[in-house]
């Protein structure tokens, strides 16, 4: 019974396997249908559980989904004109294969596939593979993403119409189309694991639960033969050294912590010994990705004993190479951070010289922090002066603009 | 007895991981009344099937779950001398922050 208890995120995951199982059987057009029975399933298992739980919960799940798969054929046939084109006899006995392991992580590769349709809006994506694949609730999705009940809810069934209309299928792409949708559905998946770990307004809580879901996400992509591609490994590695780091990265008053000041001794071993060895897959390929590129940057970071221990150099080239595979402004500025931890001072002005500010949008302020510490290290206090007092006016985060607060007693001390 | 009077987890929308943590708050409160030896037994019901027979004529309708504002969940039958025991018993009733309510109810025990 405490053993069901220690199940992390059980119903979670199960629902997003349920879904993505159910809807392998009866069609994407009938996916609410689903999402409402799995539903049913966990209210029934949470109202019976709780005075007698099973020996065997995901069991039980499964025994109950399969269940739900016989009420909706009947659910579905009372109703004929939707009833999906099954062949009953065929359907049944496919029906337990469908529950192996492979054949559930065939469905939920299936469901990402889906949700990183390019037919759908990119935004939807993430908000739609958050509700089918991760179980996440409305007000989960729009805690996780900074949006509004309402935005999510738009989100949601826009990408449910768009499915429908387009009569999309549930499937994993083959032959010269999976390149491009593999990389999509990366990209997708980079950008929930970003969410959760360079959001700075978000509680400790919803930052590693999304960080999670985009962990398990590219693991489904790698277990399966077709989708097993370097990028991915180089992806999945990356994830891993970030997460190391994810503890220290916030103090007890939910402060974030700058990498300078971190306490290294709490970063996750295990989780850089995993990354290193997805490294060694990662780099059997002759091109590689950005997220090759972004996880040799945050090994550096992790191999340096102490902060004045950092290898800048080896960092540096890593940005360089970064830049030419997928160039932006942020890689620009994080160049001219490098360069000037290398005291390279007439490289650092360059680069930030090449710098449109406005290009950087909401993270305006990073430039003019960047320049108040350049004139700094070159001792001109007063431009210093002037740089740090603009980001301060730009910047909307309070943790950010203590940070720059601070920054500036020093300058004037 | 303890009688549970709320919305249904379905109309309120939770995530499947909101459902297990609720779970695990009702399994935690059987385990301990387990323990201290006061749960006699309890059911849990559906919320959906709901049947009303009224009148003379045995009308039978059928309610659905949403449509009734005081939805009884389950109740549990507890080992209790009075009412400030059971009270102290229905304190870790799971879903009073779900504005779900306890009715306490004495059950009449018949002379024989």
């Amino acid at each position: 019974m405490t053993e069901n208890r220690n199940i992390d995120h059980l119903f979670r995951h199960q629902s997003g396997k349920m879904v993505s199982v159910l809807t392998r059987i009866f069609g994407l057009q009938h996916l609410e249908t689903v999402e409402d029975a799995v539903q049913d399933t966990f209210i029934k298992a949470a109202k019976t559980w709780g005075q007698h739980p099973p020996d065997n919960p995901q069991g039980w799940l499964t025994a109950a989904a399969k269940n739900r798969v016989l009420d909706l054929f009947r659910k579905l046939k009372a109703d004929k004109e939707r009833l999906p084109k099954v062949d009953f006899g065929t359907a049944a006995i496919a029906l337990d294969e469908l529950f192996l392991d492979h054949e559930i992580e065939d469905s939920q590769l299936r469901m990402i596939f889906t949700a990183c349709n390019p037919v759908l809006d990119e935004r939807d994506q993430i908000a739609f593979a958050l509700k089918t694949i991760s179980g996440f609730s409305t007000k989960e999705i729009a805690a996780a993403l900074l949006l509004k009940d309402e935005t999510v809810k738009k989100r949601l069934s826009r990408a449910r119409k768009t499915i429908s209309e387009r009569d999309l299928r549930f499937e994993i792409p083959t032959g010269a189309q999976l390149k491009d949708r593999l990389d999509r559905a990366l990209s997708a998946v980079y950008l929930i694991f970003n969410e959760g770990f360079h959001s700075a307004q978000q509680e400790q809580l919803i930052r590693k639960d999304l960080c999670a879901e985009a962990v398990r996400l590219v693991k489904i992509i790698l277990n399966h033969p077709s989708t097993n591609h370097p990028n991915a490994h180089a992806l999945f590695a990356l994830f891993c050294f970030h997460s190391a780091r994810l503890d220290s990265k916030v103090n007890e008053k939910n402060e974030v912590v700058s990498l300078k000041d971190q306490d290294r001794s709490i970063w996750n071993q295990d989780l850089i010994y995993l990354g290193n060895a997805a490294m060694y897959k990662a780099v059997e390929t002759e091109v590689y990705s950005a997220y090759h590129f972004e996880a040799a940057i945050a090994s550096e970071h992790l191999l340096a004993r102490t902060y004045a221990d950092t290898n800048w150099k080896s960092i540096l080239n890593w940005y360089e190479r970064l830049n030419a595979v997928r160039p932006s402004v942020m890689n620009t500025l994080s160049r001219a951070v490098v360069q000037l931890q290398l005291e390279d001072y007439e490289s650092t002005k360059n680069t930030l010289d090449q710098i449109n500010p406005k290009d950087l949008e909401q993270r305006e302020y990073l430039y003019y922090g960047l320049q108040a510490e350049y004139y700094a290290a070159i001792e001109q206090g007063q431009k210093a002066l002037e740089h740090i007092d603009h980001a301060i006016e730009l910047v909307t985060n309070q943790y950010e603009k203590d940070y720059l607060t601070k920054k500036r007693k020093k300058l004037t001390a | 007895m303890l009688i549970f009077i709320g919305a249904d987890y379905g109309t309120m929308g939770l995530s499947p991981e909101e459902i297990q943590e609720r779970m695990g708050r009702w399994m935690g409160w059987t385990e301990k009344m387990a323990k201290a030896g006061v749960m006699k037994s309890g059911e849990a019901l559906h919320a959906d099937g709901i049947k009303r027979i009224s009148g003379n004529a045995q009308t039978v309708t059928d309610v659905a779950a949403a449509e009734l504002k005081e939805l009884i969940g389950g109740f549990f039958i507890v080992k209790a001398d009075n009412a400030d025991e059971a009270i102290k018993i229905a304190a870790d009733f799971p879903d009073y922050d779900l504005g779900g309510t306890v009715e306490v109810r004495k059950v009449m025990v018949f002379d024989r």
